[in-house]
């Protein structure tokens, strides 16, 4: 059956609905736009959808991946011209490829990603400095706690995950690019990167504040788009 | 406002309730448009959005050029809790705009347990409460609609207009109205007067009410010239051709009904005495096939739903539901729509239908013979029989099912521990039948579901009282001793919200100061079992002195003054009292789909008349004693 890889964007009020809602979002789209689905196969059959990486809510994607199965091939402008046509506000197909069958699922080959973090001026009590962020990147271990499902707490060394940290902008607060490991293998969560931070910077920053946006997913060095 | 709701919405549960920019959202041009209304669903967005009347009254006046209708719902606690802090105001999902900016704030009142979200919602729009401190300042008229508008009197001071009856007419009257009067420039006393000369419209602060020395009501009297004595609601006459969504907003995050809906006909005429849906949507009006097939298409083209809902309040009662299931499973099968049936009549036909339509088994079928002997069921006038269940039961069981539930209604009145043993033999007898035909016998299960009896305005029930929670909580024990054992599941209501939906749906003016008390000692979002609290309700009854016992479990007699009395509700109470003593006689009243009128009155009375698909009717009584 005909693939194809999706790269689309969830932002403005997309960016508040869960994962779950999103899968069904993008199924209701694609039914309204008249697209073959390829459902699987079972009691409850679903159409066959792949993604990359979950979105966590409130969190902007501006190049998401995700794979689509259809039971007819359909023209790769014409499937992204249709969608678009179909997607709810903050939704939009940015781009179509065509993926061999027995390609990998994205989910798969996803190991890294790109973030933007943005905190307003309001929201950090004092600046952070660029040797701060140097000092931090030269730390051996960057150990977090994070309270597993089973409601242990367990403590995990991020450091190797944190591939990138730099200071893009102190214009309105501060905006920091991120890349973070990503994927099944390693997974670093932005703010659990920029909590370890600031926490190492010794100031106070409520990580709600954080305006999170994932720019890019990649496998290996090159982009799954 | 949009950075401070950002801000806001990282700290909130389900921001996604508070977002907007679902699919068929209308967005507006403000500026330009010369009413705004705004829809008030006071309960949670996932609630409200599940709400068929919501979608209609929102395309109905959408549709109009000069009106919008934009949506807002109950906050959430944890979003509540943000806006008060932030001094955020209530703001519609369309434009994010104050609702306090609107012209007309249109409340709908699905269950009495959502009064104080009323007031929550009014208040976190920064409007005053009540009416007479709104009066003639820049503040939006507040007025309500739905189900519990049957008996406004509680929510009397709080609101300004209600609007008895099916919507989708009256609302365009209303807003027609509030234009007219406005291009006027009348004043707030002129303009709610012309609302009042609408049929349907009642405007509480018209009508000045009298009391007896025992507490009840001496008299309900309206104080200008031109308005009704009695307020009776409106009917759809032509359900055909009337405005019916379809392309409804596609709510943003899971909502309870999320799929589509596709109404088949309105009114159910069964005659349930307990029943006020079946009295308030009278007379039945069956929607023709064909235009059913053109809309369901409409509909899934509109939406994308993978799933559409045949709703009424009694689906397989519509006289063409099964050759309308084998269409609309045959065009939208193979594009994976599935057609889903949301209520049972409790026989084997039901259950075909059922099969049908549900090619998986996996989810129970639910039944609710409400009653546990033939007796009570026909004192209450459920035309189920004992043979009627063993054979649905016998149909789900050979059909596939492992799970049965049974709904049962307990605290009705002329109720004793016969009957309430008569609902466990029922559920053992159940599931005895289980065990002769399922094979998968770990999977049998039959579950026991008891609500308590409130007793609603307009129903032949409407002079019984409530049980004290005591003997509700004693019949749930006896029920609970008795319904233990492999296969066996039981499941209760609280009672203690039965008794405040009761207090409520009977109640008069004099509860508008404990509604108020309740709400600022916290009570919100009552019908949720978290956060429902029986102790700020005692105390704010305590505080107001109102005895809330006689409310709830006050007999009243024939003669007496009812509180909804001036509310018209289209069956007449001569024939209220006929089935009341019918019921007490045990005698059954049939229904009058079937061809004969009993003579509730209400046909005559609002000139309409039962319509069934393919042009049948039924000849109305004109007299109805
Ligand atoms: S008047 Fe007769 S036909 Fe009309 S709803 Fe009442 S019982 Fe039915």
């Amino acid at each position: 059956m005909p693939r194809y890889r999706i790269i689309y964007s969830k932002r403005g009020p997309a960016r508040y609905i869960s994962h779950l809602d999103l899968v069904r979002a993008l199924e209701r789209s694609m039914r309204r736009a008249g697209l073959p689905i390829a459902f699987s196969e079972g009691f409850n059959p679903h159409p066959r959808m792949s993604f990359a990486a979950p979105l966590p809510v409130g969190i902007e994607g501006l190049a998401e991946v995700m794979d689509v199965e259809m039971t007819a091939p359909v023209p790769r402008r014409d499937l992204a011209d249709r969608l678009n046509a179909a997607l709810p506000p903050g939704l939009a197909v940015k781009e179509v490829l065509e993926v061999a069958d027995n390609a990998p699922a994205p989910m798969a080959v996803l190991d890294k990603a790109a973030y933007i973090v943005h905190l307003d001026a309001d929201d950090l009590p004092a600046p952070l400095f660029e040797c701060t962020v140097e000092e931090f990147l030269a730390l051996d271990k960057v150990e977090v706690s994070r309270r597993g499902k089973n409601g242990r707490e367990k403590t995990r060394d991020i450091r190797p995950g944190i591939i990138k940290m730099e200071v893009q902008s102190r214009v309105c607060g501060l905006t920091m690019r991120l890349e973070l490991k990503t994927g099944s293998a390693m997974n670093v969560r932005p703010e659990e990167a920029m909590t370890a931070l600031f926490r190492h910077a010794g100031i106070p920053v409520d990580p709600v504040e954080l305006e999170i946006t994932r720019m890019k997913l990649f496998a290996g060095d090159s982009g799954l788009d | 406002m949009d950075k401070q709701l950002e801000k806001i919405l990282r700290r909130v549960q389900k921001p996604g309730r508070y977002a907007g920019g679902e699919w068929n959202a209308v967005r507006k041009d403000w500026s330009s448009t010369y009413i705004k209304m705004a829809f008030a669903f006071p309960d949670v967005y996932e609630v409200g959005m599940s709400h068929l009347g919501m979608q209609i009254l929102y395309g109905a006046v959408n549709e109009r050029e000069d009106a919008l209708l934009e949506r807002v719902f109950a906050p959430w606690p944890d979003m509540e809790e943000q806006m008060r802090k932030t001094g955020l105001p209530l703001f519609s999902l369309e434009s994010r705009k104050p609702v306090r900016d609107f012209d007309i704030i249109g409340f709908t009142l699905q269950y009495e347990l959502s009064f104080t979200n009323i007031l929550n919602m009014l208040d976190l729009a920064g409007i005053p409460l009540r009416t007479e401190d709104r009066a003639g300042d820049d503040f939006p008229l507040v007025v309500a609609g739905g189900p519990c508008a049957f008996n406004p009197e509680p929510l009397a001071e709080f609101i300004d207009a209600f609007v008895l009856g099916e919507g989708e007419e009256i609302v365009n009257e209303l807003l027609d109205a509030y234009l007219e009067s406005r291009r006027r420039g009348e004043g707030w006393r002129e303009m709610l007067l012309r609302l009042a000369r609408i049929d349907g419209i009642y405007v509480p602060s018209f009508y000045e009410v009298e009391y007896n020395e025992d507490g009840g009501i001496k008299s309900v009297t309206p104080t200008v010239g031109g308005v009704p004595a009695l307020v009776k609601k409106r009917v759809v006459a032509d359900i055909e051709n009337v405005y019916f969504p379809t392309r409804p907003v596609v709510p943003a995050i899971e909502s309870v009904h999320d799929r589509a809906m596709l109404e088949v006909q309105r009114g159910c005429t069964r005659g349930c005495r307990f029943c006020q849906a079946g009295v308030i949507y009278r007379p039945v009006r069956e929607k023709e096939p064909e235009t059913l097939l053109r809309h369901a298409r409409e509909i899934i083209g509109a939406t994308g739903y993978g799933e559409i809902s045949l709703t009424s309040l009694s689906t397989s009662d519509y006289s063409r539901v099964r050759p309308l299931v084998s269409d609309l499973t045959r065009k939208h099968g193979d594009t994976g729509v599935n057609v889903s049936l949301p209520s049972l009549r409790v026989d084997a036909f039901s259950v075909d239908l059922a099969k049908e339509v549900q090619k998986v088994r996996r989810s129970s079928l639910t039944f609710a013979p409400e009653a546990g002997t033939q007796r009570l069921r026909d004192v209450i006038n459920k035309g189920v029989t004992e043979e009627n269940l063993m054979e649905a039961v016998t149909a789900a069981f050979s059909g596939g099912w492992q799970a049965i539930k049974l709904y049962f209604m307990i605290g009705l009145p002329t109720e004793t521990d016969a009957d309430l043993a008569g609902i466990v033999e029922l559920a053992r007898r159940v599931l005895q039948r289980g065990r002769e035909l399922v094979t998968a016998r770990g999977r049998l299960k039959v579950t026991v579901s008891v609500s308590s009896f409130v007793p609603k305005s307009h129903t032949p029930f409407q002079w019984e009282p409530q049980d004290t929670m005591e003997e509700l909580r004693r019949k749930q024990a006896f029920l609970r001793e008795r319904l233990r054992g492999k296969g066996l599941v039981f499941n209760w209501h609280d009672p203690e919200t039965s008794f405040i939906e009761a207090v409520l749906s009977r109640g008069d003016r004099r509860l508008a100061g404990a509604i108020e008390a309740a709400w600022r000692k916290g009570s919100r979002f009552d019908g949720w079992s978290e956060f429902f609290d029986l102790n700020k309700w005692l105390a704010a009854f305590d505080e107001t002195g109102i005895e809330p016992g006689r409310y709830a479990h006050r007999r009243y007699n024939y003669e007496d003054i009812l509180p909804w009395d001036h509310i018209g509700a289209g069956v007449s109470k001569k024939y209220l009292v006929k089935e009341h003593r019918r019921a007490m006689d045990g005698q059954t009243t049939h229904d009058c789909r079937g061809g004969r009128c009993p003579g509730c009155g209400l046909c005559p009375t609002l000139a309409v008349k039962p319509y069934m698909a393919g042009g049948e009717t039924v000849a109305p009584v004109q007299d109805n004693l």
